[in-house]
């Protein structure tokens, strides 16, 4: 078993669109929710997945795909 | 009895012992070291710290290592009392934090990477890892070089390859990873999570960015024991400007210093400005930005420490402001022609938002101000090309000199 800490952040036209339960009936990975934001222009959520590594892969390409970003919660990784 | 408590959750203040961790388990929220200051006032003085050694490990005793073995000359940069651009901009009282002489790689990461790295050997870490194209991974290559350590650094595979070469040379494993930086970011932190290395910036974190707290320190140390009215640093992960924050309030705790702690003036670039806007909006969460400017140095668009800046600028009564990409040129060369240090984009933020704070009589013209430089120019040379007078061409000939260079430029004679 596998868990990988995230955080998504939508894009303000895709806020409203159920894009998270999508990931759920269509992968074998638990969800655990720990920190939400969600207003009309702003929306993010700090979440687990907890599921098999090719499972979480797949469910995170869904979310990249329907223009989700995924983001690590680890800190800050980048700097250029 | 030790200095160093444990570790604790920013967010909702869950304790956790010193290991090489970084997240809440309970609310994901970052963790931050927690000293004892009761015990550190009682070993620490200002005597004990003027005989230590010339670098950032002369303050240890407010450092959350216990054997410094890497970075060991790092820090102890110089403080320049900045006559000529201090007169420009109405100033008497302007220092220049000169961390582009940073040793050994030219900016303030090779603090944090000291602390990083040694903190990694004791916790018996012998592979260090980052992700990063800049400065960052030039420190954490070297470091680990002269450490002894084996070394990786992730990177986006489109970009190109001379701008990575003051990695290479320090000859770590570079993996070019397939995607945005995004992906990149991802897959550090899984590595991160599965193998047992010190990733600086990821679970070694909260002890990496205790770094930063040396340039209070020393800031305060070389005025004479005394902190300045205000400082001007640049913000991107907020981090930096956090901790210079912090460490003027130990100074102040364990009683080094008498006092108020600073006004934290920050700088952005416009083109990468999310903690500006969150400060300005009055938002205490940031809404994250892509980047399009050339500090790329300072271009992080979700920045994890920027909730604590935004607290820090108001706390302070501080404040935050942006430059323009032509701003930032034109800083850097101020900074150049004034005082004949060349510092790179972040630096050049720093100074246009100093000029702005000054010419707005946000700062008073006798306060003691420091303003941060925490990067050198020579390792980003490409953004000053066309922005700079050229040679003057001439033959060789004494008559064509007089005439081109002498006539021109100055009066003859003298
Ligand atoms: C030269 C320079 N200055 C300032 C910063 C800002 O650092 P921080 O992420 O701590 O805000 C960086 C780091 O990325 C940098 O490279
Ligand atoms: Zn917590």
């Amino acid at each position: 078993m596998h868990s990988m800490k995230l955080k998504l952040i939508y894009p303000e036209e895709k806020i409203k669109e159920p894009i998270l339960s999508k990931v759920c009936k269509n992968f074998n990975v638990d969800i655990n929710i720990r920190k939400a934001n969600v207003q009309e222009k702003i929306g993010w959520l700090e979440l687990e997945f907890i599921g098999d590594e090719v499972e979480i892969e797949k469910a995170i390409n869904l979310l990249v795909e329907n223009g989700v970003e995924v983001l690590p919660i680890e800190g800050q990784v980048f700097i250029e | 009895m030790a200095k160093v408590k444990g570790l604790k959750c920013k967010e909702c203040g869950a304790e956790y012992p010193v290991e090489p961790i970084h997240v809440c388990e309970f609310c994901f929220g970052p963790l931050e070291i927690v000293y004892d200051y009761q015990e550190i006032k009682k070993n620490i003085s200002r005597e004990k710290i003027e005989k230590g050694p010339k670098s950032l490990w002369r303050y240890i005793d407010l450092l959350p290592v216990e054997n410094p073995t890497v970075g060991l000359s790092a820090g102890f940069t110089p403080l320049i009392k900045a006559e000529n651009l201090g007169k420009l901009l109405g100033l008497n009282n302007l220092y220049i934090k000169d961390d582009s002489v940073n040793h050994p790689t030219l900016s303030f990461k090779d603090r944090v990477v000291s602390v990083a790295l040694s903190k990694a050997k004791e916790f018996g870490f012998d592979t260090a890892a980052c992700a990063s194209t800049g400065n960052l991974a030039n420190s954490v290559a070297a470091h680990a070089a002269s450490a002894g350590m084996n070394c990786y650094v992730f990177i986006p595979s489109n970009l190109e390859t001379n701008k990575i070469i003051g990695s290479l040379v320090f000859n770590p494993v570079v993996v070019a990873v397939d995607g945005n930086y995004d992906d990149v970011n991802r897959l550090s932190s899984e590595i991160a999570n599965e193998f047992g290395w010190a990733f600086v910036n990821i679970n070694v974190r909260p002890f990496y960015s205790e770094g930063s707290k040396t340039l209070a320190f020393e800031v305060a140390e070389q005025l004479g024991w005394r902190i300045p009215d205000t400082v001007v640093a640049p913000l991107a992960s907020g981090s930096l400007y956090t901790k210079i924050w912090k460490g003027f309030n130990e100074l102040i705790e364990v009683g080094l210093v008498e006092g108020k702690p600073p006004r934290m003036l920050g700088a952005q670039a416009e083109g990468c400005s999310p903690i500006y806007q969150a400060l300005k909006e009055g938002r205490d969460f940031i809404k994250p930005v892509k980047p399009n400017t050339i500090a790329k140095s300072i271009a992080i668009g979700n920045p994890a420490d920027g909730p604590y800046a935004v607290k820090v600028a108001k706390e302070s009564k501080g404040d935050i402001q942006i430059a323009t990409d032509e701003e930032i040129i034109e800083g850097i060369k101020l900074l150049a022609k004034t005082e004949g240090i060349f510092t790179e984009t972040a630096g050049g933020t720093t100074i246009a938002v100093l000029k702005k704070f000054a010419e707005a009589g946000i700062i008073h013209k006798d306060e003691v101000v420091v303003a941060y430089i925490t990067g050198n120019g020579y390792k980003t040379m490409e953004v000053l090309e066309g922005k700079l007078e050229k040679p003057i061409h001439i033959k060789p000939s004494l008559i064509e000199f007089k005439e081109k260079v002498i006539g021109k430029n100055v009066k003859v004679g003298g």
